[in-house]
């Protein structure tokens, strides 16, 4: 349906009875250009491990004196490191991971950040999120990808947050994306008013409003999205068994939701989780092996679950933080924010193993870990390696891609 | 020519059809009538209850924009006890651990201080006698962006009376002072520039966010900016501002062709100077108040005004507010409202005398969180408030409020004829202003009179309070309720 017409159907009437499998037809999934790889039912998962992911105590520089000397009380003893070589290892939390990792699908990317660092949340999470670390750009690089590629505004779960709100990495100009916590509260409230309300909005198909408005035709787009989104969720993924048993912690529930949104086939391209705190001022060791723990276990059940339904090569996995932290520890068992950190791409297209030069410790920016690889590089990579669309307009600048994908 | 305006943002669509520049700032001839009353309430304040609408209806332009511009002193406002009582210096304690769990305890009370502080300015925009004051405040809190201190919640609203204040003064002085406001100082790390190793973040958004505008700059001007801004402090247990002279570079700048040893209120003065500090103060009111991406030929009539009167805002407010463009058909419901003004002005069309807890989630996952800003370039506005997600957090909280207790509280629902017919029209006035379809109003009529698929039974005096608290929700659920 072209978008003109969709319009006019709103347009002429609010809650035009439209047959599901014209709204969220699975063929409406953008297509990758000619010449790019990927297909179309091909959907990435963004993590957000919010709060600023401590990078050495996650991927540790095992085989490294300078860590044991910069962190003694917070160092991952070496024999609790689950070694990939003899220089790194990961986190004791992250059994799951590591065993994926050994099955060649996760690769890790070590350095990773952007010029002239931020060191608010608050900033360096938005500039993670937007990928415009030296501008303020309202919209998100997913958001951007989503315009870019005009995926449909039909399909109303072209992108999806698994969170309470709408985080700025998919917010766009032209595509709605719905913040779906969880099934249970993606709906409207269902008492007599709202009944009431269905039905007066199916009932008044006249729109001949007495004035005019340069944003009507969105508020009635948006309604009309709004009701059938709501409406058709629940029966669009009713069909899902889960086959995995995943943990009950947050997490674990959102990448649940995120294998049934993706094993439904709804179209769906992008879907945004997060996961933190991170922020480890205090008694770090304790918080991250725990946080990264359910981190490894929620991502062990989710690819469980993807494979069982044959979907785990439709699904890459990527996480970012806005910021690593300090290399030194601080006085309270804890680190401060930092500078560039590791990031992990885990999935069935992934070409496993570790990429990025290991930090130097010894060559330090005031006690931070310098960045090695620019972050627009692994978006890039994802952009054109996975999803199949060019990325210059969408990061606003050419990046070289890293060769992390098949 | 889209880069003269501030709004450089997508989503910010202009109204269709041609501007009469020759008329438009002239004073709007003639009494109101509702429909304007109710707009210029909406877009002045928060919207009007049954009773203010009328009064305002009476009035021509002028008089209306008077009455509005009439504030009382702000002096006598309190913040909220929660406020009050976090105010004094955080412990630091020796010990580390325990100086963590002190500061942990403060964060947590320092987090209720700050929704307490949401509530407070809620109930202000819904109840004060003078809403153009929270409306410029609200302004300001967009414009001049910074992110709520949970460990010092009095800075945050030290801001918010600062711009209270300031809300028919003089954009120049204002400028000035938020520069050296303590929860400015900190959020765009004035407080760490310093001669030694000057930070740019405030300079560089003084032009490129609150001033100027992108481009209209050089990256030269921020540095000389940043050092003419150096020497500001604040104190680390009580974030008072202080400036320390041994801390501040002295020396010459060359800033926006200007030679001299600037401190920052010379910066704040040379920027002001600029014929595009007018444009782009003068695009920023127009979005706020008129339309969004209005154009250059408005901008620059509106700039000119402020000029004149060297940045004090009363006679520019009042010009727009009584303006033949305001009143026109391109301005009427061609603003999306935001959640403020979508949940603020519910609770004041109803008739309600107080905003309940509830409205702060409920703003949250509209994406208006006040003190939480998304970014430093405050809400981006026009169709980004609107989302399905947002849309379904909009209509569940009318559908909370809308219980049918809600009813007993209002001023003037309770009072209506029991007759299906009266009933529709009366709230097809007072809640849209007869922006309705008339299918749509006869639906209402038919569901009051127990018609149609949405009836449940017709109007009668045993089922009255749900059946007419339920013809408001409807009447709400209409798309014009969306727009301001």
């Amino acid at each position: 349906m072209k978008r003109r017409n969709f319009l006019f159907a709103t347009a002429s009437g609010l809650a035009v009875i439209a047959n599901p499998e014209h709204v969220f037809a699975r063929a409406l999934a953008q297509a990758p250009l000619p010449g790019l790889p990927g297909s179309a039912d091909r959907c990435l998962v963004l993590i957000n491990l919010a709060g600023g992911n401590d990078g050495l105590n996650c991927v540790v520089p095992h085989g490294d004196r300078q860590y044991y000397r910069l962190r003694p009380a917070l160092a991952i003893p070496q024999n609790d490191v689950l070694a990939i070589d003899a220089s790194v290892g990961l986190n004791p939390g992250m059994r799951s991971i590591k065993a994926l990792y050994d099955k060649g699908i996760v690769a890790i990317v070590q350095g990773v950040g952007y010029p002239n660092p931020d060191h608010s949340h608050f900033r360096s999470t938005e500039i993670w999120q937007t990928a415009a670390p030296d501008r303020y750009e309202h919209t998100g690089w997913l958001g951007r990808y989503f315009d870019e590629a005009a995926l449909s505004r039909e399909n109303l779960f072209s992108g999806v947050a698994v969170s309470k709100v709408l985080p700025e990495v998919l917010v766009s100009d032209r595509t709605d994306i719905p913040a779906i916590p969880a099934l249970s509260t993606y709906a409207m409230a269902a008492d007599r008013n709202a009944v009431a309300r269905n039905a007066f909005w199916n009932e008044t198909r006249d729109r001949r409003l007495p004035f005019e408005s340069p944003y009507l035709a969105h508020v009635m787009e948006i309604e009309a999205n709004a009701q059938r989104s709501s409406e058709e969720l629940p029966k669009l993924v009713a069909g899902y068994t889960t086959k995995a048993a995943y943990p009950a912690t947050a997490l674990g529930q959102s990448l649940a939701l995120a294998a049934q949104i993706v094993g439904s086939n709804l179209g769906t391209k992008a879907i945004y989780v997060e996961h933190g705190s991170f922020d480890t001022h205090v008694s770090q060791v304790a918080t991250q092996n725990r946080l990264l723990m359910q981190f490894s276990n929620a991502i062990g059940a989710f690819y469980e679950d993807l494979a069982a339904h044959g979907n785990d090569q439709r699904v890459l996995t990527l996480t970012f933080s806005e910021f690593g932290r300090r290399i030194d520890e601080n006085g309270s068992r804890g680190t401060d924010h930092g500078e560039a950190s590791p990031l992990f791409l885990i999935g069935g297209g992934v070409k496993g193993g570790l990429y990025g030069a290991l930090p130097d410790l010894s060559d330090t920016n005031m006690g931070n870990v310098p960045y090695t690889i620019d972050f627009r590089s692994v978006y890039a990579t994802v952009l054109e390696r996975w999803l199949g669309r060019p990325s210059a307009t969408v990061l606003n600048g050419a990046f070289q891609k890293l060769p992390v994908i098949a | 020519m889209a880069a003269q305006a501030q709004i450089d943002v997508g989503g910010i669509l202009r109204p269709q059809g041609r501007l009469d520049f020759a008329t438009a700032l002239q004073p709007h001839h003639g009494a109101l009538g509702a429909r304007a009353a109710a707009h210029l309430l909406r877009r002045a304040g928060f919207g009007g209850t049954p009773d203010e609408v009328r009064r305002y209806a009476a009035m021509r332009a002028p008089e209306a924009a008077a009455a509005l511009l009439s504030f009382p002193p702000v002096g006598s406002i309190r913040p909220p006890r929660e406020i009050e009582d976090a105010a004094g210096p955080v412990s630091m304690s020796a010990n580390p651990q325990q100086g963590v769990m002190l500061r942990k305890g403060r964060r947590r009370e320092g987090v209720q201080a700050i929704l307490a502080l949401q509530l407070w300015w809620l109930n202000r925009m819904l109840t004060t006698p003078a809403p153009l004051q929270e409306k410029m405040t609200l302004y300001f809190h967009g414009h001049f962006t910074s992110v709520g201190r949970p460990l010092f919640p009095w800075v945050t609203y030290d801001q918010n009376a600062l711009f209270r204040g300031y809300a028919l003064g003089n954009l120049r002085e204002l400028t000035r002072d938020v520069s050296k406001n303590a929860a400015m100082l900190i959020y765009l790390n004035g407080a760490q520039n310093v001669a030694a190793h000057p930070n740019e973040n405030y300079a560089r958004e003084l032009m490129e966010l609150f001033t100027l505008g992108v481009d209209r700059y050089t990256e030269n001007d921020v540095r000389e900016s940043a050092r003419a801004w150096t020497g500001w402090r604040v104190e680390r247990r009580t974030r008072a501002v202080s400036f320390d002279a041994t801390l501040h570079d002295a020396g010459r700048k060359r800033f926006l062709g200007r030679n001299g040893n600037f401190n920052g209120d010379e910066i704040v003065d040379i920027i002001f100077e600029q014929p595009q500090c007018a444009r782009f103060f003068a695009a920023s009111l127009l979005n706020w108040f008129v339309y969004n991406d209005p154009e250059p030929q408005l901008i620059d009539s509106v700039a000119a005004i402020l000029r004149k009167h060297r940045f004090e805002l009363a006679p520019v407010v009042s010009t727009l507010l009584s303006s033949n463009v305001f009143y026109s058909d391109r301005a009427y419901r061609a603003l999306i409202k935001s959640p403020v003004e979508f949940v603020v002005g519910t609770y004041k069309a109803l008739g309600l005398l107080e905003v309940d807890e509830s409205a702060l989630a409920a703003l949250q996952q509209m994406g208006q969180r006040l003190f939480y800003p998304p970014s430093v370039a405050g809400w981006p506005g026009g169709q980004n408030w609107l989302t399905s997600g947002t849309m379904i957090a909009r209509q569940n909280f009318l559908t909370r409020l809308l219980g049918s207790q809600t009813l007993a509280a209002s001023s003037w629902l309770r009072g209506l004829p029991v007759a299906s017919a009266s009933v529709s029209r009366v709230l097809a006035e007072a809640i849209l202003q007869g922006d309705v379809a008339p299918d749509s109003l006869a639906e209402l009529k038919n569901y009051l009179a127990g018609a149609g698929t949405a009836a449940l039974a017709s109007l009668s005096v045993e089922n009255y309070d749900q059946r007419v608290s339920g013809a408001v929700y409807l009447a709400m659920a209409t798309p014009a309720y969306q727009l301001n």
